[in-house]
């Protein structure tokens, strides 16, 4: 009988330690399958940030390096800058990137930096207990805001795709759900497509990938993915928002 | 080699280049900016790579970024940039990355003044950052002892995998000196140094990780090697000037600019016939404690804190030392003001004379 | 011998230069030097100081109270430094701009029209360098040809019409030091 799937070779063998049914493994799964395609296990160096996606230290197999809550795009910018041979991406959550670390994605994105941020987006601080994320969405309950997150008070969900795509330097950026197998098709591609952009030497490329979380959301995985498809995609719209080539 | 007449911000950056310096991040602040300045020049010049950071705390996470791969790596600032470099000097000594961290400081706290202090003793001797580690803590006097331990800096961060500190006060930044500049260092090219987890090294890298969080069973046991490390710092590795020990009734304490206006002072106090001596700690960390607790206490009537900070902060590592053996007198001026040679003379005689407590 | 020279003005007035001048051909004779600028936040127009020491041996402390030689540019400087010349020292003053009378008895004055001197010569920039000709012939500190030599090095990018008016420059400094001593 023909294999028709397997663990990525990138990853550990070994079993998650992200919550049943949250989609940082899926994100993460796709990130390692993309690499085992395009050979490059060796050769990656996986930028890992502070959050949830820490655990990432635990399954990748390549190389890693660890950094400070929000600086993983200037760690990247150091490390890439004396090695760019190498494939280098950062993968961030929501608070992790698009709050405390807002000046260093906003200006290596601008420098237009050669490697690749994986933004991986749930609307909640996962690793802390749930509390209201700056993607957080209106009305959604968060352990700092109990009632909803309140527009009046504290703002609106950025929108990282639409700012850093109004920037001249980056190359690639594009949104994706990881809500069904359909979405995740999309991403698998778009991933491989920023990576290629990166190996090209074509600049700065930005993944948003929409993920759940199950625990603090106090949903069931199910239930997660009719929240996204009704809820978190309505307003965080799936799509490529800058494709430097396709502009050519 | 013949001498030149530098900048200090000049020597110092072209010192860390002829170091093997192949990496620097920074962010402009005064009185500093002639650092980066020189850099983003003398970078390309040697294959090394210049990054203006769009903060303090991204040059840092910069050079971060760089150490990890395996080239020297540098970052400069001034008080109120070095405290936002705080967070990421705190993660170069938890991965164990080495860096060459220069401070030419300015008057504090706050946005302070610019012009030169050395009110961030405690800052870079004690308290870098979060979570308890210790930096060695260089502070020249002059422009060729700041070239000659940036020279060098890099060999102690790599020796320890600890980042270093060299501390300039804005006078030492701004001096023009002549300076002897040393040799041409090759960079390691291969990078072959333990921590690299570049692919250039002979020895397969392929899941290397660098990690800046630890299981607690593994963190308390680095935190014993610093607190070894620390040790071994004490024991080998304190540079000191000591001047007229031997005989002196009154000893100076003073390091960096205070102490060459204090030197100039002490000269003529003791051409009128004053015995006066001084330490001049060279590495503020490790501090050069034995010269202090051996000091002849039955000769020595009292010790003279000369510091450009108000409240003094080196006060606390002399009492430390002297034991209420002798008392301790200060000395100082603060927030960008400085003294001259006349005024620490008047100062210290007063002192001396028992004019003053 | 250690003597020091004060440099003081407004920014502009090309005083910054002018010490480092002064530092650079000492330098290069074997002296040992040390130049220290002190300056306001201000990118133009705010106050400028600089303290040049010469010394045959080690300079130990390059802040002092007193100088040997003052040159004020303009009124300001010449008020807030004028006391710390010390007592037989020379004070060279740009009489365009320092307006009040000299009351120090103490000290040797030279007073010259260096804005109208620059302006004869065609450039009011060179008003620094005609001072350094002044402070060149007045005291011996540093040789008139070695001032030329590193005033050549500083503008070797220049064109040879740049050079030739600051050595023009320094030469009327000269003049007008010999004639007032």
């Amino acid at each position: 009988m023909a294999k028709v799937y397997s663990r990525p070779q990138s990853l550990l063998p070994v079993p998650s330690g992200f919550c049943p049914g949250c989609l940082h493994s899926m994100a993460i799964k796709l990130v390692g399958e993309v690499v085992d395609e395009l050979g490059q296990l060796d050769n990656t160096m996986h930028i890992v940030p502070v959050g949830c996606s820490t655990l990432n230290l635990l399954y990748w197999k390549g190389d890693n390096l660890g950094s400070a809550h929000g600086r993983a795009p200037a760690v990247a910018t150091g490390f890439k800058r004396v090695c760019p041979e190498r494939l280098v991406f950062a993968y961030q959550g929501d608070g992790d990137l698009a709050s405390i670390g807002l000046a260093e994605i906003i200006a290596a994105a601008n420098r237009g930096e050669n490697f690749t941020v994986i933004f991986a987006n749930n609307s909640t601080y996962g690793m802390t207990g749930g509390q209201m994320a700056p993607t957080t969405l209106v009305g959604q309950k968060a352990t700092t805001c109990k009632m909803g997150r309140d527009p009046q008070t504290t703002g609106f969900p950025m929108k990282m795709c639409e700012l850093i795509s109004t920037l001249d330097a980056p190359a690639f950026v594009a949104r994706y759900a990881l809500n069904n197998p359909k979405n995740i098709n999309e991403a698998r591609k778009g991933i491989k497509k920023a990576f290629e952009y990166q190996m090209a030497g074509k600049g700065f490329t930005f993944i948003e990938l929409l993920i759940n979380c199950p625990t603090n959301w106090g949903m069931s995985p199910l239930q997660t993915l009719d929240f996204m498809e009704s809820n978190t995609i309505p307003y965080f719209k799936p799509g490529v928002y800058k494709d430097k080539e396709a502009e050519v | 080699m013949a001498k030149v007449l530098m900048k200090g911000c000049e020597a110092v950056a072209e010192a860390a280049v002829r170091a093997g310096c192949r990496f620097f991040a920074g962010y402009p602040i005064t009185p500093q900016n002639e650092i980066p300045e020189y850099m983003s020049s003398r970078m390309p010049e040697v294959d090394g790579v210049f990054v203006q950071g769009e903060s303090e705390v991204a040059s840092i996470n910069m050079v971060y970024g760089a150490s990890a791969a395996g080239v020297r790596s540098m970052t400069s600032s001034s008080g109120p940039g070095i405290s936002l470099k705080s967070e990421g000097i705190s993660y170069l000594s938890s991965t164990k990355l080495p860096a060459l961290i220069v401070n030419v400081s300015r008057g504090g706290p706050g946005l302070g003044s610019i012009q030169p202090a050395q009110s961030d003793y405690y800052q870079m001797t004690k308290a870098l950052g979060h979570g308890g580690f210790r930096l060695m803590c260089f502070a020249p006097a002059t422009l060729q002892e700041a070239v000659d331990l940036v020279y060098h800096s890099f060999d102690y961060a790599e020796r320890d995998r600890n980042p270093v500190i060299v501390l300039l006060d804005g006078c030492l930044g701004a001096i023009m000196e002549q300076v002897e500049l040393p040799e041409m260092v090759e960079p390691d090219t291969k990078r072959t140094k333990a921590w690299n987890m570049s692919r250039y090294a002979d020895e397969p890298r392929k899941g290397k990780g660098l990690s800046p969080v630890y299981p607690e069973f593994v963190l308390e046991k680095e935190n014993m090697a610093r607190g070894q490390l620390l040790k071994s710092w004490e024991e080998n590795d304190v540079q000191v000037e000591e001047l007229f020990l031997d005989d002196a009734e009154y000893v100076i304490v003073a390091y960096g600019i205070s102490a060459r206006v204090a030197k100039e002072a002490m000269l003529k106090l003791r051409e009128e016939g004053f015995k006066v001596g001084m330490i001049r700690p060279i590495t503020l960390l490790p501090f050069p404690k034995k010269s202090l607790r051996n000091l002849d206490y039955n000769r020595v009537k009292g010790i003279i804190d000369v510091e450009l900070a108000i409240p003094a902060q080196m006060h606390d590592d002399i009492a430390l030392e002297v034991m209420e053996r002798a008392p301790i007198y200060e000395y100082g001026r603060s927030g960008g003001m400085l003294f001259n040679d006349e005024e620490a003379y008047d100062a210290i005689k007063k002192i001396i004379t028992g004019g003053a407590q | 011998m250690k003597k020091s020279t004060v440099f003081s003005g407004s920014g502009g007035q090309g005083i910054m230069s002018a010490g480092i001048m002064l530092a650079q051909a000492a330098s290069e004779v074997g002296k040992s030097v040390t130049y220290l600028p002190e300056y306001g936040p201000e990118q133009r127009g705010g106050s400028a100081k600089c303290t040049v020491i010469i010394n045959d041996e080690e300079i130990i402390s390059p802040l002092i109270k007193k100088c040997d030689n003052l040159i004020c540019m303009n009124e300001q400087s010449y008020k807030k430094f004028c006391g710390q010349l010390k007592e037989g020292g020379l004070l060279i003053l740009n009489s365009n701009r320092v307006t009040s009378e000299v009351e120090r008895t103490d000290v040797k004055v030279i007073s010259l029209a260096v804005d109208d001197i620059a302006v004869e010569l065609g450039n009011t920039k060179v008003a620094n360098i005609i001072m350094l000709g002044a402070l060149a012939g007045a005291t011996g500190i540093i040789t008139p040809d070695e001032l030329a030599e590193s005033i050549k090095r500083k503008f070797a990018s220049k064109k040879q019409a740049i050079v030739d008016l600051n050595l023009k420059a320094l030469e009327k400094g000269l003049e007008a030091a010999k004639a007032v001593l």
